[in-house]
């Protein structure tokens, strides 16, 4: 396949004309916000030529807390409490990409075993999120076996993030400065099995979904997204590697431990639900693979955090910055503008389904059918709260 | 990159270069030929990625600044255009048309801040708010706790004392400094 | 279609003999991780109330509410965090900033009530089935939201300073103070320690808005000796401060040194712009120590005629004759007193109430009396031969050495006593070439002297001999010297629990031989100048006031304060006291003011 991902004059970026309700032709449905084939609360409004989608309009707004509203009133220390809940899946991602950006521009340093413990945070976060999102795949396609499987296994994962941060969900670890805490005793044990664990389970799911008729049936050959949609639509991560673009921020950018880390960037060339579905599969594998090369590296003493100011009237220079990680569903990032003042003068979080839930579902949608809506959005691993903040 | 910048500075009225750390660098460019230049780095210079739109609400000058964030895959290089525009009605050339993503961004600015972006597509329609019925909330000027304290009543039997106050009441009522 | 994709699915039935994820038992009995955060606890009585909970948590989940359990005093504000977990989120944030590291989560997550008040609670009061549990989240050793250790102040090294009378702190930087003052956390609960109740927070925040002009201003709200009190001040509010307790007490006294090191004296009259309008009230003070200042301050301001009679030939008291200049250089001393003297004090120097002039003609002439005279007499060690002519008091060695005299000490010098007085005594003396011993009764840990002055002391190579009971006194051979027999002594605990007793041990005892002794164990009041009848009247006992409110003495026209009238006897309580007695006198001279005032406890006076 070439790989032409230029912006050319070919791609249209026009709405589509609005179907004509009023002939009695079409239907209008809404899916969602509560909907289980729906990655969060949010809905899509559809129109239908009999099953044939003819037009997708994204809804979002049920998950709008005014984040980067909040943090612009809250301290730089109070913040760090704040920014777990705008992806809820994944939030580690907002707790690191905050507090770098904070200690990017006061010009902080974090310590080797901060950064250590950081990386494996945020691979142990790629791990949990990943086995979710297997199972809301394969269940999106009416196979509720795998689900059981990876939510189930979830837990297992979060138990060493309850371990690790005192939370299961809202873990608050990393914060300005460093990480909450080291490593608990027989932590990296009990890591090592769980991972092990982890490893058979994905050779099963392999076998159950991937290596499986229906599945097989029902993706390939959905959403396909081609190489020349990619920088148009600013699509990333696992969507865009599908297509067969080796670009992953952890490689080209590295941050964090990830320099120090031996792995290779997937990329794959089934570009529709399929693909996607097998390569997040193999980063799911990949994940473990770093998980335990942390375990393998994070030195174990040592502090954790940098000498910090008192928080309670700390002052950040004034400053700006965009840092961004690859989180599961590719690049994720906070941009942060600071005054000088005890309060962040604007921070800007960029989520991946800014973009992949609304301009390119509302594209690939159009020719699908009903049946198949689900799916796709999943296949587009799209998360809601990231794109309302 | 000091080439890209003395090509852009020789083309395009851009001022306040800003090299934010390597690999990053931010400019300012006047609201007219911001979109020329954006495309430009679009098709010619390598930055086809739209990282995100966003706006600073830079109250006490009046102004917003829109910040286009642009980045390079080639050159790993990401670029901050910063346009400022007058605060209080001043349009914004839509730039819909150069990435697909776009318009939804000027939706949101559209809710979030109040600016236009002629020609936009569904500019007007609700992106996160319905029924929305106060000034655009991400303007410096809504004041969220106000929001909040009028929507909201507050939970009965809350009372707080600050730890000094509370220790000259009941330690030294007449001794200490003398409020004037 | 290809057929491993048909038969693969069916490997789903392999898990059907596998170990199942899930497992029946009641959701309750899975207990949080160790670390877990879960419902909070608080140790009560470890806890200071210093709020910084309640500082810190973006959900306002806290309030301070005092408890029946505790009452304000040093050191604990007597209010206890109040948890409303209708808005609390679990972070944290209060266990990690706890000062006292009372704050802690316990690893219990599951709560059920019918009632939502119950979630409103005070941890650690309100009786919970978690509050000893002991697992759940701590704020892990090596992880600070505000650094514990102080900046250093720089210092002479030992070998410089023991050469002059240079002073040995040399003052922070603004750099420096900046980060100090970067590690209060605003609880204020040293302001109810300071005598003169001081707004610490207040002036410390001035430091870090750079504002110092502004800190000049809230100091002298409650202090007019800044420049003293940030040198030489013995600074209770640092033991409270709950900085300390987990780390290094914020330095508040050099942050205090630091403002007024900033500001230039020619400014105060602009900065402070203290408007006296005369009131037409007359006022007399005995003694210009900081006492006898203090209350002239306060008492001009508020527009009185303010005379200050002075035995000495100049201001200060025993900043001026004790307080050795290598710790208080004389012109900071005189930055404090010359802005006093400017709002129109009148210093009658040389002038010795009961010699010079009669008390009784004071309390004719004047309104009201504010009277300081301080300790000037050296207690006696009550040993055999303590007249010897070789025997000096540490006071007069101090007086000498601060009006340029010599106090004609010698090369080797033995200090007896473990307070202040004796330090001071020793380091003089070792500026002025002496070997130095220290002999003190107890042990190093019991001598009332500041640490840092002992450490001090040390460090400029004085001996201290701690458990050393001197006996007697005898002429040495060579008549310019003379020697003391001392014993060794043990400590013996007290039966009822009393700090342990030295008990001299008689089959260990050492005479030794020096140029001169020292003696600096105590001093007590000269309160002669008073008759008989007057001493009667002011109710004297044991050379000391006890006054009542406002600095009352038993004459309503008479107030009195500093060394003579509390226990404290340092600036700072002299300085207030002098400030309260101004409110006392203030209170006098304009009763229809306080009239309405009389019952109202914030009493604000003046
Ligand atoms: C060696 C030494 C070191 C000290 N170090 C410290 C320290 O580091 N920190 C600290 O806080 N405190 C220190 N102190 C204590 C502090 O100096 C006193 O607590 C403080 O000076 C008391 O103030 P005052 O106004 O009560 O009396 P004083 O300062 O003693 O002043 C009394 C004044 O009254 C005058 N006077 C007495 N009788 C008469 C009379 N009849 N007529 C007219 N005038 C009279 C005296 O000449 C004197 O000037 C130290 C004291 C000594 C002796
Ligand atoms: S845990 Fe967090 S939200 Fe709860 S009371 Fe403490 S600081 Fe507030
Ligand atoms: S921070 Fe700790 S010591 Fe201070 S009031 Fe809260 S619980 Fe008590």
């Amino acid at each position: 396949m070439t790989l032409s991902t230029g912006h050319s004059a070919a791609l249209d970026f026009a709405q589509p004309e609005p179907p004509d309700l009023s002939s009695g032709k079409y239907v209008k449905l809404w899916q969602g916000p509560q909907h289980p084939g729906i990655t969060g609360n949010m809905s899509l409004e559809l129109v239908l030529d009999g099953d044939t989608i003819v037009s997708c309009k994204t809804h979002v707004g049920y998950l709008h807390r005014g984040f980067e509203k909040l943090m612009e009133r809250r301290t730089f220390i109070q913040n760090f409490t704040v920014v777990c809940r705008i992806a809820v899946p994944e939030p580690t991602f907002n707790e690191y990409l905050y507090s770098h950006a904070v200690e990017e521009i006061s010009g902080i340093e974090v310590p080797e075993r901060a950064i250590w413990l950081r990386t494996m945070n945020l691979e142990m976060m790629r791990l949990a999120s990943f086995l979710m999102w297997i199972g809301g795949q394969s269940g999106a396609f009416g196979q509720y076996t795998v689900p059981n499987w990876t939510l189930a296994y979830r837990d297992y994962v979060l138990d060493l993030f309850e371990e690790m941060t005192g939370a299961r969900i809202y873990h608050m670890y990393i914060v300005p400065g460093g990480v909450r805490a080291g490593l608990p005793d027989g932590f990296e044990e009990r890591a090592r099995k769980i991972m092990k664990g982890a490893e058979k389970l994905l050779d099963q799911i392999e076998r159950v979904m991937f290596n499986n008729v229906v599945f097989k049936a029902r993706s390939k050959g959905l959403g396909i997204i081609t190489p020349d949609m990619v920088d148009p639509y600013g699509i990333v991560g696992p969507n865009a590697r599908a297509c067969g673009l080796a670009r992953d921020i952890r490689k080209d950018e590295p941050y964090l431990a990830y320099d120090r880390l031996d792995f290779e960037t997937i990329s794959g060339n089934e570009p529709d639900a399929y693909g996607r579905a097998y390569l997040r599969l193999q980063e799911t594998r990949q994940s473990i693979n770093l998980i335990r090369q942390c375990l393998d590296h994070a030195p174990t003493d040592g502090p954790f955090q940098a000498d910090m100011p008192n928080v309670l009237h700390w002052k950040v220079p004034a400053g700006e910055t965009y840092v961004k990680a690859e989180c599961t569903r590719g690049e994720y990032g906070y941009y942060m503008v600071t005054d000088g003042s005890e309060f962040v003068r604007r921070v800007h979080v960029r989520g991946p389904s800014y973009t992949h839930a609304i301009a390119v579902m509302e594209r690939l949608a159009v020719g699908t059918n009903i049946a198949d809506i689900a799916g796709l959005m999943v296949s587009l691993h799209t998360y809601p709260p990231e794109i309302e903040r | 990159m000091n080439e890209l910048l003395e090509r852009l500075q020789r083309h395009f009225d851009v001022n306040n270069i800003n090299v934010l750390k390597p690999g990053m660098t931010t400019l300012k460019i006047g609201k007219d030929s911001a979109e020329i230049l954006i495309r430009e780095l679009r098709d010619r210079e390598g930055y086809t990625h739209l990282n995100f739109i966003t706006c600073i609400d830079y109250i006490e000058d009046g102004i917003f600044t829109l910040v286009y964030m642009l980045h390079n895959y080639d050159s790993k290089h990401t670029l901050g255009v910063h346009v400022d525009i007058d605060r209080e009605g001043e349009e914004m050339t839509s730039i819909h048309t150069l990435w697909a993503q776009a318009w939804t961004y000027q939706r949101e600015l559209r809710e979030m801040y109040g600016i236009n972006f002629p020609g936009s597509p569904r500019l007007d329609e609700d992106f996160c708010l319905e029924g929305w019925d106060q000034i655009p909330p991400m303007r410096r000027e809504f004041d969220t706790r106000a929001f909040s304290e009028e929507r909201f009543g507050h939970r009965e039997g809350r009372h707080s004392e600050v730890p000094r106050v509370h220790m000259k009441m009941e330690l030294y009522p007449k001794r200490g400094g003398d409020e004037e | 279609m290809n057929l491993r994709d048909l038969l693969s699915p069916f490997f789903v039935w392999q898990r059907a003999f596998e170990k199942p994820y899930t497992s029946i038992r009641p959701t309750i009995d899975r207990p949080g991780a160790p670390a877990y955060r879960g419902f909070h606890i608080n140790v009560s009585e470890e806890c200071v109330g210093c709020g910084s909970c309640h500082s810190i948590c973006q959900n306002h989940a806290i309030d301070m509410v005092p408890v029946a359990e505790f009452e304000g005093r040093t050191g604990d504000s007597g209010l206890r965090p109040r948890f409303d977990y209708g808005r609390c989120c679990w972070c944290g944030l209060c266990v990690d900033i706890c000062t006292a590291a009372s704050l802690r989560m316990s690893n219990e997550y599951a709560w059920i009530s019918e009632d939502p008040d119950e979630f409103h609670f005070t941890a650690g009061i309100d009786d919970k089935p978690w509050q000893n549990n002991e697992h759940g989240y701590r704020r892990a050793e090596g992880y600070h939201l505000y650094p514990p250790k102080r900046i250093e102040m720089e210092m002479l090294s030992p070998d410089v300073s023991v050469q002059s009378f240079e002073e040995v702190a040399r003052g922070y930087s603004e750099a420096q103070a900046k980060l100090e003052a970067d590690r209060c956390v605003e609880c204020g609960i040293c302001v109810a320690t300071c005598p003169a109740h001081m707004d610490v927070p207040d002036y410390i925040h001035s430091i870090r808005d750079g504002d110092y002009e502004k800190g000049l201003q809230l100091m002298y709200r409650t202090n007019p000796f800044p420049a003293t009190c940030g040198r030489i001040c013995t600074r209770r509010c640092e033991s409270v401060c709950p900085v300390g307790i987990l780390g290094e007490p914020v330095a508040i006294r050099w942050l205090k040194r630091f403002i007024v090191d900033q500001v230039d004296a020619q400014d105060y009259q602009r900065i402070l712009n203290d408007q006296i309008i005369e009131s037409g009230h007359r006022v007399a003070i005995i003694g210009a120590g900081p006492g006898g200042l203090s209350a002239a301050y306060y008492l001009r301001k508020k527009g009185h005629a303010v005379t200050v009679f002075e035995a000495g030939e100049t201001a200060g008291g025993m900043l001026r004759y004790g307080v050795p200049s290598y710790r208080l250089p004389d012109a900071d001393l005189d930055k404090d007193i010359a802005y006093i003297v400017s709002l129109g004090v009148d210093i009658r120097y040389n002038t010795r109430i009961g010699k010079d002039i009669e008390f009784e003609q004071l309390l004719q002439d004047y309104d009201a009396v504010f009277l300081s005279t301080g300790l000037s007499v050296p207690s006696n060690m009550r040993i055999q031969g303590e007249d010897h002519a070789r025997v000096l008091s540490g006071l007069q060695v101090l007086a000498d050495v601060a009006s340029g005299r010599d106090p004609g000490i010698g090369r080797q010098v033995a200090v007896i006593g473990g307070g202040n007085v004796a330090m001071d005594a020793a380091r003089v003396s070792r500026r002025l070439g002496a070997d130095v011993t220290i002999l003190y009764r107890r042990r190093i840990a019991d001598m009332p002297a500041d640490a840092e002055e002992i450490h001090e002391s040390q460090e400029e190579g004085c001996n201290i001999v701690p458990q050393a009971i001197p006996v007697e006194i005898t002429t040495a051979d060579n008549p310019q010297q003379v020697s003391i027999k001392w014993g060794e002594a043990e400590m013996v605990q007290d039966p009822k629990g009393g700090r342990p007793r030295p008990v001299l041990q008689e089959d260990r005892m050492h005479t030794d031989t020096y140029d001169c002794i020292i003696s600096a164990i105590g001093q007590g009041s000269d309160l002669d100048f008073l008759s008989k009848e007057n001493q009667q009247q002011l109710a004297i006992e044991w050379g000391k006031f006890t006054p009542g409110e406002y600095q009352q003495s038993a004459l309503q026209k008479v107030f009195v304060g500093g060394d003579v009238a509390n226990r404290t006897a340092d600036a700072i309580s002299a300085i207030e006291d002098g400030h309260h007695a101004a409110r006392g006198i203030e209170r006098l001279l304009n009763p229809d003011e306080f009239t309405t005032t009389q019952t109202d406890n914030t009493g604000e006076l003046t």
